[in-house]
C-alpha cells in the first residue's frame, strides 16, 4: 500500500481527474473532500457490505403470499409506537 | 391501483409501473429524492413511498424507473423503542438536515428499516436505516455509529438480534 503524509489543505491525485483533499484533521477523524467525475462512485468502504445486503431486498416485495405472513407476524408484535 | 403514501398536497401525476404493486398513481410531490441512490442501487434516484392499508405497517419504496425494484420497509420505531444513534454531521449535510437542531422523529425526519428476506421471515440491519428529511424529501441510507446490529422477525412477532 502506498502511504502518503498530507496536511490539511493538501491533496492527492488519482489519475488525471480524481482529487482527494484533506479538508480538516481533528483528534480522531480526518475530513476528506473528493473531486471526481460524476460517473465515479464514491462511497465509504463499509457501504459495500450494505450494497450486497440491499441487492437481496427487492426479492422480498415479489414474495407475494410470504408478505402476508410477515404482516400477520408484525401485527402480533407488541406496539412500540 | 394502489395508493401512494401521502406526504404532500397531492397533485395528479403519472402512473408508475410496479412488478410487485401493479400500477401506482404517482402524485406530483410525493416522491423521495436520493441524490446518491441506495448502496447497490446507485442509479435509483427517485422512489415513491406507498402504503397499502392491508399491509400496514409495511411501507413500500417503489423505483419510478425500474418496475422490478421495490423495497419493503418498516418504521424503525416498530422494531426498537429507543431512538437509534444520532445522524452524523456528514449525513445531516447530505440530507440538508439542520446541523444544530435536535431532530424530532416524525417532524424533521423519518427512519425506515429496510427489510431483507430471511427464510420464511425477514431481517433488517439497524445500522443502515433509510432516513427521509420530511421537509425536503431528500432520502439516503446512512450508516450509524454506535452499531445496533441486525434483527430478525421471529414466528411469535418479536425481533431477535442476529449474530
Amino acid at each position: 500500500m502506498l502511504v502518503l503524509r498530507r496536511r490539511a489543505g493538501e491533496a492527492i491525485l488519482l489519475g488525471p481527474d480524481i482529487e482527494i483533499e484533506v479538508v480538516e484533521i481533528s483528534k480522531s477523524r480526518v475530513k476528506l473532500g473528493v473531486r471526481a467525475p460524476r460517473t465515479i462512485s464514491v462511497t465509504r468502504r463499509e457501504t459495500s457490505a450494505i450494497a450486497a445486503e440491499n441487492k437481496q431486498a427487492p426479492a422480498l416485495a415479489v414474495a407475494g403470499s410470504g408478505l402476508e405472513n410477515i404482516v400477520r407476524l408484525l401485527r402480533n408484535t407488541p406496539s412500540l409506537l | 391501483m394502489t395508493t401512494p403514501l401521502t406526504v404532500r398536497e397531492p397533485v395528479p401525476g403519472r402512473v408508475i409501473l410496479s412488478s410487485c404493486l401493479g400500477d401506482i398513481s404517482q402524485d406530483k410531490g410525493s416522491e423521495l429524492f436520493l441524490p446518491a441512490g441506495l448502496p447497490g442501487f446507485e442509479t435509483e434516484h427517485v422512489l415513491l413511498p406507498v402504503e397499502i392499508p392491508a399491509r400496514r405497517p409495511l411501507v413500500f419504496l417503489q423505483s419510478v424507473r425500474s418496475p422490478d425494484v421495490c423495497f419493503v420497509c418498516l418504521p424503525v420505531s416498530c422494531i426498537v423503542d429507543a431512538p437509534l444513534a444520532d445522524i452524523s454531521e456528514d449525513d445531516r449535510a447530505g440530507l440538508d438536515l439542520d446541523p444544530g437542531r435536535n431532530l424530532v422523529m416524525g417532524e424533521d425526519h423519518l427512519c425506515l428499516a429496510l427489510l431483507l428476506p430471511c427464510g420464511d421471515t425477514v431481517r433488517t440491519n439497524l445500522d443502515a436505516p433509510i432516513v427521509i428529511n420530511l421537509r425536503n424529501y431528500r432520502c439516503a441510507q446512512i450508516l450509524l455509529e454506535p452499531r445496533h446490529g441486525s434483527r430478525r422477525l421471529t414466528v411469535d412477532g418479536t425481533w431477535e438480534p442476529v449474530c
